[in-house]
């Protein structure tokens, strides 16, 4: 019974690609014989088959070869209509006609890319904080160790709105934010807009992305940092990608280091290198150890916690990773633009 | 800042090639941002750190270099051709406001003439970007780029009462400065002033009054620290920013003024001058230089490597830090008055560091620890939301958070809008209201560059004052004009619209699980007047929809008509929404009743369908409104209406008669609430539009 029920799917299964091969009234009349003749057709063969089988399997047997019966004279019959004599060929639909491809909305780069970004962390372990894009001056500087009036704050051109409020010019006050309500350990990053006074150009925006990140708990050190974002560059660019460690200086950070990426482009042969300026080398992130003060600012001892931080532009890294010669595009909203990330 | 190649070899008897100069020089943080070859120099141009004005000079800079290389730094004598006089004889000295200037040196020249300095001066001067002017400014700007100290040189016949009084400014004092400007002045600012009158902003700028020219013989040379906020202060105020209030707001070497002094004196006396014979020091409370407790085990437990005990004792002191070994494995750290940076046992690791070399430490991973993510309901209904748009085909954008002023009028209106008390431009002199302007400009972009329709969203927040509080609330904006997608040769194209957009509005809803939820009609001042909705959930309004004033379009150049919405998320989101649950799919048939009437045009569906939910009928799954014919077959003010009533029990199949009873309870209840009509046999064919 088995081996007769497979004969059947199998019968049923050469018929229906044989059918799809049909390009003429000769072939399919060809095919009619194959499968109906009365002598020799294949159907009449599986019910010879039946026969040998025992009586009481055969009611069941009988109605699977009558339903594959029908079944091919439907499609035959059906076929037929599209086929008549050739000088007879009626109109009949050309299916070489374009198919209907559904409009489907395109997520913005910029959030595309965060979002990778994010997922590189959260794999990691970390979660995802938010907090305001107005701020105080602070959260935005005052606790994170930017003395009053001294000119480490000229580096942060920022826009002022009313009082001690301003447009954060960083992510980092969400460090501060959190940091106040939660107890180490703390393992975040931060994605969100920020504000600087710049006049758009191609490498400067008033307003662009970042994405800040921080790790406190107590033993952690510089090599940690180190482990941590060259596992990050790493699996965001390219196992192969080169990258440096050089000491730098962030009033919230020390000891500070900013992280630099080997010229993909040029791979530091080519002086007059666009992406890179001859030098070889891209800064791509901030990063250090939490300073001091800044635990204090949030009553945390920084005898029993040590912790780092990061900061990358997500806008100014997209435009690296995918050879964006201008920031500004990001945001003319030009959907030519736009939809080609469709296809990441 | 730049670095003559030259000049620090002055300092440090380097061979190093070029490019491994610059290497090292990036390695310990001296970023070399861009070189140039300047008569058989190299410039560099080196990225500084603000709190770093030590390397704001060529030994700063070199002193970084020989500890880098392991070099000795040379430093010169600097001998004087002297006068039998003191100093005090020709001046005296009074800092009459401590605060702000915590030490005053001064030293006299004689006979100098005043002239073309010689060629290597104004080589070195030149290299520095500027031009060389006369032999006694361009020593003081020598001495600047040397020591990073900046110094003044006044005529010493101008200067009235042989009086240097350093003082707080009076109040309406005026003081005309070297470039011949007049500018008042404010009793928070310092001056110098003689016996009569300011003859020198401190830190900042020199006056004209008594500027070196071509027939001074005699100069007195400043050299002096200055409280670096008063000089940043008077600086911003005045608007004058030069190279001497750059260091001086970044913060002076206390120690380094009388010897400042002498380098000039010597430098003049080597040009022809007589010096007096010592520097003339005011200094009346010499601080003690800060110490710092170094442990060795925390360099560890902060790089998460070993650094030698003797890479310490060897490093630190070529950076000018004096090191006590105290009980074992500490030592005690005196830190050298020009490293105004160095604060904190961690600010000394950050020294050694840099000089063991960040690429000898090691990467590790962090131990793993995985705090307790909290769930972000916020970003999972954001990103439900966008996948939802993204398939009813609308297109994601970004803005800026500005808004213009002129274009935005109507929008800002709405809220207590935020100004920006310095925009980058009056176009972008406000925070947006709504995200509405946005996307009308990105409308105009796109059309601008041919595109034929749009359909876009963007999720962002808006600002505004509630009473004295900044508030930014997040809110999603629609926009939607034009035909969705390309032409398809099949079909009519799919035109957007009123309808689509309030089905997008409908399914955010629904998919949030925020249900019910309601549309009323409502007047705003964004939209045509009888165009516009809004919707509403539990009892507040969350959200509008409508067509576009064509007042706002005009303002954005645009013709063709824009549909658009704006619904608040954080209010949204901050409401209850309908917990989901799974329930179980049921076996039993159901039964589908349609049924056709007529109703007066101003009976809205909105009402006939809350009347069916509150009727809360038996069974009835589903209904839903599958035709609307208002043609010429239909008199009066009337509309014809199809719904389709699904009803199931979840235990048997429903009998014919149950569903009749159930049927006629919904027909009689719209009769007697809308004096609804039935058409005969209460269904229509859709195609014919008959029975
Ligand atoms: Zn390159």
């Amino acid at each position: 019974m088995k081996a007769f029920k497979n004969n059947v799917t199998k019968c049923r299964r050469e018929f229906d690609k044989s059918v799809l091969q049909i390009k003429s009234e000769k072939s399919l009349q060809e095919l009619r014989n194959h499968y109906l003749s009365r002598k020799r057709g294949q159907l009449t063969l599986l019910f010879e088959d039946l026969m040998a089988l025992k009586p009481e399997q055969r009611p069941i047997a009988g109605q699977m070869v009558n339903e594959l019966k029908k079944d091919i004279q439907e499609k035959l019959q059906s076929l037929k209509k599209t086929f008549k004599t050739e000088e007879e060929v009626v109109e009949r639909t050309d299916f070489t006609l374009p198919g209907k491809v559904r409009y489907w909305g395109a997520a913005h780069p910029v959030h595309l890319f965060q979002a990778e970004i994010e997922n590189i962390f959260i794999s990691m372990g970390y979660s995802i904080e938010e907090g305001p894009e107005i701020e105080t001056d602070y959260y935005n500087f005052g606790a994170l160790n930017f003395p009053p009036h001294h000119p480490a704050r000229d580096d942060w051109d920022t826009l002022y709105l009313k009082d001690e409020l301003l447009l954060r010019t960083h992510t980092s006050p969400v460090q501060i934010r959190v940091m106040e309500k939660q107890k180490p350990p703390i393992k975040i990053v931060i994605p969100g807009k920020v504000y600087r006074k710049e006049t758009p150009d191609p490498t400067h925006l008033p307003m662009f992305y970042q994405l800040e990140g921080l790790v406190v708990d107590k033993g952690i050190t510089f090599a940690h940092l180190k482990g941590t974002l060259e596992y990050f560059l790493k699996t965001l660019f390219s196992e192969k990608i080169k990258m440096r460690f050089r000491p730098g200086f962030f009033p919230f950070t020390e000891p500070s280091a900013e992280v630099d990426i080997g010229c993909t482009v040029c791979e530091g042969k080519d002086e007059e290198c666009r992406v890179c300026g001859g030098s070889g080398w891209i800064e791509i992130l901030g990063s250090g150890m939490v300073d001091p003060q800044v635990f204090k600012n949030v009553n945390i001892d920084p005898e029993e916690y040590t912790g780092f931080a990061f900061g990358l532009g997500i806008d100014r890294t997209a435009m690296f990773a995918y050879q964006i010669s201008d920031m500004r595009f990001f945001y003319e909203n030009d959907l030519r633009f736009i939809r080609q990330f469709l296809l990441k | 800042m730049k670095i003559s190649l030259e000049w620090i070899k002055e300092y440090v008897g380097t061979r190093l090639s070029l490019s491994s100069l610059i290497d090292r020089l990036d390695m310990i943080g001296l970023v070399v941002d861009d070189w140039q070859e300047k008569d058989g120099d190299i410039i560099l141009d080196i990225e500084t750190h603000a709190n770093r004005p030590d390397t704001l000079g060529h030994l700063g800079v070199a002193r970084e270099l020989a500890a880098g290389l392991g070099l000795p730094l040379k430093e010169k004598d600097w001998p004087l051709v002297e006068l039998e006089q003191e100093t005090s004889d020709f001046i005296d000295i009074q800092i009459l406001d401590r605060d702000l200037c915590h030490r005053y040196s001064g030293i006299v020249v004689r006979d100098i003439q005043v002239k073309t300095s010689p060629e290597w001066l104004r080589k070195k001067i030149e290299s520095m970007g500027l031009n060389p002017l006369n032999n006694v400014v361009d020593v003081t700007n020598y001495v600047l780029f040397s020591t990073a100290h900046p110094i003044h040189a006044f005529d010493l016949a101008k200067i009235s009462g042989q009086k240097i009084i350093i003082r707080r400014a009076h109040k309406d004092e005026i003081f005309k400065t070297l470039e011949g400007e007049t500018i008042g002045l404010s009793p928070e600012m310092l001056v110098i002033a003689d016996a009569k009158k300011p003859v020198a902003l401190a830190g900042v700028m020199g006056g004209s009054d008594t500027a070196v020219s071509e027939t001074t013989r005699d100069v007195f040379i400043e050299s002096a620290w200055f409280d670096p906020v008063s000089v940043r202060k008077t600086s911003k105020e005045t608007g004058i920013q030069t190279d001497a209030s750059y260091r001086f707001e970044r913060g002076a070497d206390l120690s380094m003024c009388p010897q400042a002094a002498l380098m000039a004196a010597s430098l003049l006396s080597q040009l022809g001058g007589k010096s007096t014979r010592e520097v003339y020091d005011v200094f009346p409370k010499p601080p003690k230089n800060k110490t710092i407790i170094l442990r060795h085990n925390r360099i560890t437990e902060l790089l998460g490597i070993e650094v030698d005990q003797e890479f310490v004792q060897d490093t630190l002191p070529k950076l000018g830090f004096q090191l006590e070994p105290r009980q074992e494995g500490s030592w005690q750290v005196t830190i050298p008055f020009f490293r105004v940076d160095i604060e904190r046992e961690a600010d000394l690791i950050e020294e050694i560091a840099r000089f063991y070399g960040y690429d000898k430490i090691p990467s590790h991973f962090p131990p793993l620890c995985v705090p307790e993510p909290p769930r972000k309901e916020k970003r999972e209904k954001i990103n439900k939301i966008r996948q939802l748009l993204f398939h009813q085909s609308f297109d994601e954008v970004i803005n800026f958070s500005f808004a213009d002023p002129e274009k935005e009028a109507v929008f800002l209106k709405q809220r207590p809008e935020i100004a920006i008390k310095n925009p980058i431009s009056q176009k972008a002199s406000y925070l947006r209201t709504s995200l509405l302007g946005g996307l009308l400009e990105n409308i105009a972009w796109n059309k601008n560059r041919g595109a034929e329709g749009l359909n876009i969203f963007e999720i962002g927040n808006i600002y505004f004052w509630d009473d004295s509080k900044a508030v930014e609330e997040l809110f999603i904006g629609m926009a939607t004009t034009g035909f969705i997608g390309q032409s398809y040769w099949e079909g009519k194209d799919e035109e957007a619209g009123y309808f689509c957009l309030k089905g997008t509005c409908e399914s955010i809803m629904a998919h949030l699980r925020y249900e019910p939820f309601s549309f009323q009609e409502a007047k705003h001042d964004y939209f045509e007047t009888g165009f516009s909705l809004a919707l509403v959930y539990k009892g507040e309004k969350v959200g509008i929809l409508g067509l576009l004033k064509s007042s706002l379009l005009d303002s954005f150049s645009l013709k063709d008509a824009v549909w658009a919405a704006e619904l608040n998320l954080a209010s949204l989101f901050s409401k209850q929404s309908k917990p989901f649950e799974y329930k179980p799919v049921i076996k039993f048939p159901s039964v589908s009743r349609d049924v056709s009437f007529l109703v007066k045009r101003n009976v809205s569906y909105q009402d006939i369908k809350e009347a069916v939910e509150k009727l809360s009928v038996a069974y009835l799954e589903r209904f839903d409104l599958y035709d609307r014919y208002s043609g010429p077959t239909i008199s009066g003010n009337k509309v014809s209406l199809s719904l389709r009533f699904i009803f199931r029990h979840p235990k048997k199949t429903l009998l014919a008669k149950e569903v009749d009873s159930l049927q006629q309870r919904i027909i009689k209840h719209l009769k007697s609430r809308f004096n609804i009509q039935l058409r005969k046999g209460g269904q229509i064919d859709k195609r014919v539009r008959k029975n």
